[in-house]
């Protein structure tokens, strides 16, 4: 009788084959690596914990049932995150279906506000560590609309182009660009009022 | 361009959206003007911050109650999907070539039964049905020729036969 394999101990290629043949335990070895990865990208996009576990377990549903799709062009979790955005992608448009824009999203439509905003003198690397950078900028990224948000996690952390962006979202690329540039921003201003009520710039 | 333009190039030379001449003719731009450059160095300065900056953030729920949930969707539409699992590809090629044939074999067999008969007007059915011609009952097609001296009658029954033997058949 053939013995388990030991799925701790397999690599990730050997893992997906399994999977992709059915095996539904090597499955949930690929889950327990990536769990949190998958839950880290719902939870940036979409600032919500609950939201955010039920998003990254469709995304895992959705990642089984097209495992045959996936050829190995990108590593798993790459490939899985895009599963996970693309939800929570969905989602924001269900919601935003049923609600009005928000005051940022107007006053982008309107320009002039985003023309009068200046670009804040933060320089914080030299005063701050990796980590607590980190969390300042994670901060920062939950006070964005749901939009401007969104269009930075897609380009930073996911490192789509804009074309490609204004596909997903649903938009023109000189929309995505607008965004990006609003977002950048806010977030310098964002990261600058931080410092400053830390007492680390003036 | 107006200045807003000019802004979302300029963030577009960062991010390596823009490629040949554009980005020349665009660096150079900026090289002759402090503000651009100003807003260059400011927008490197946001991407390479906030690339890379994504926290790792550990699942507030325990691995099996995770697990369990996928678990069970994933067992939930498997049977889902077997329940309404489409024709397989044998019945597929039954469905799209049995139901036509049969159609057509009816139709054949139809036409068979009844041309024999058809030519004679006073037909009995193996029930009690009869069928009688009338006038109105019969496509008439007349051609007159003064010049030839000549008038073809053309008379077509055939379809209305056909169809009266359908209803009867049917009824």
């Amino acid at each position: 009788m053939p013995s388990l394999p030991d799925y701790s101990t397999a690599e990730e290629p050997q893992l997906v084959n399994w999977a992709k043949g059915g095996d539904l335990q090597s499955f949930e070895e690929l889950v327990s690596r990536y769990r949190d990865r998958a839950y880290a990208r719902a939870f940036s996009i979409m600032r919500n914990e609950d939201l955010a576990v039920d998003l990254s377990q469709n995304a895992w549903v959705k990642a089984w049932q097209r495992l045959a799709q996936f050829h190995g062009e990108a590593s798993f979790p790459t490939w899985l995150n895009r599963i996970v955005t693309n939800l929570c992608l969905d989602e924001l448009r269900r919601r935003k279906r049923a609600r009005m824009d928000s005051i940022e999203e107007i006053e982008e439509a309107t320009g002039p506000v985003e023309n009068r905003m200046e670009i804040q003198e933060v320089d914080p690397m030299e005063r701050l560590n990796r980590e607590e950078l980190r969390e300042r900028i994670d901060a920062a990224m939950a006070k964005l609309s749901d939009n401007h948000r969104t269009v930075l996690v897609l380009y930073e952390y996911e490192q789509i182009e804009y074309k490609h962006i204004a596909e997903k979202m649903g938009t023109s690329i000189g929309t995505v660009m607008s965004r990006l540039f609003y977002a950048r921003k806010k977030m310098a201003a964002l990261l600058g009022e931080t410092l400053k009520r830390d007492g680390l710039i003036e | 361009m107006n200045e807003n333009e000019i802004q979302l190039k300029v963030q577009a030379l960062v991010d390596g959206e823009l490629t040949g001449r554009e980005a020349e003719a665009l660096q150079q731009r900026i090289n002759d003007d402090a503000k651009l450059q100003h807003l260059h160095a400011k927008l490197t300065q946001m991407r390479g911050l906030i690339a890379d900056s994504e926290l790792p953030r550990p699942l507030p729920e325990s691995r099996d109650f995770y697990w369990n949930k996928i678990a069970e969707t994933i067992e939930h539409e498997k049977r889902a999907g077997e329940r309404a699992a489409p024709p397989t590809p044998a019945s597929r090629w039954l469905l799209r070539w049995l139901a036509p044939v049969a159609g057509v074999s009816a139709l054949v067999l139809l036409l068979t039964l009844q041309q024999p008969t058809a030519p004679d007007l006073g037909i009995t059915l193996n029930s009690d049905h009869e069928l009688e011609m009338s006038d109105d009952e019969i496509d008439v097609m007349t051609y007159n020729s003064d010049d030839d001296s000549m008038s073809i009658v053309w008379l077509d029954y055939s379809m209305d036969i056909q169809r009266d033997y359908m209803e009867l058949w049917l009824d």
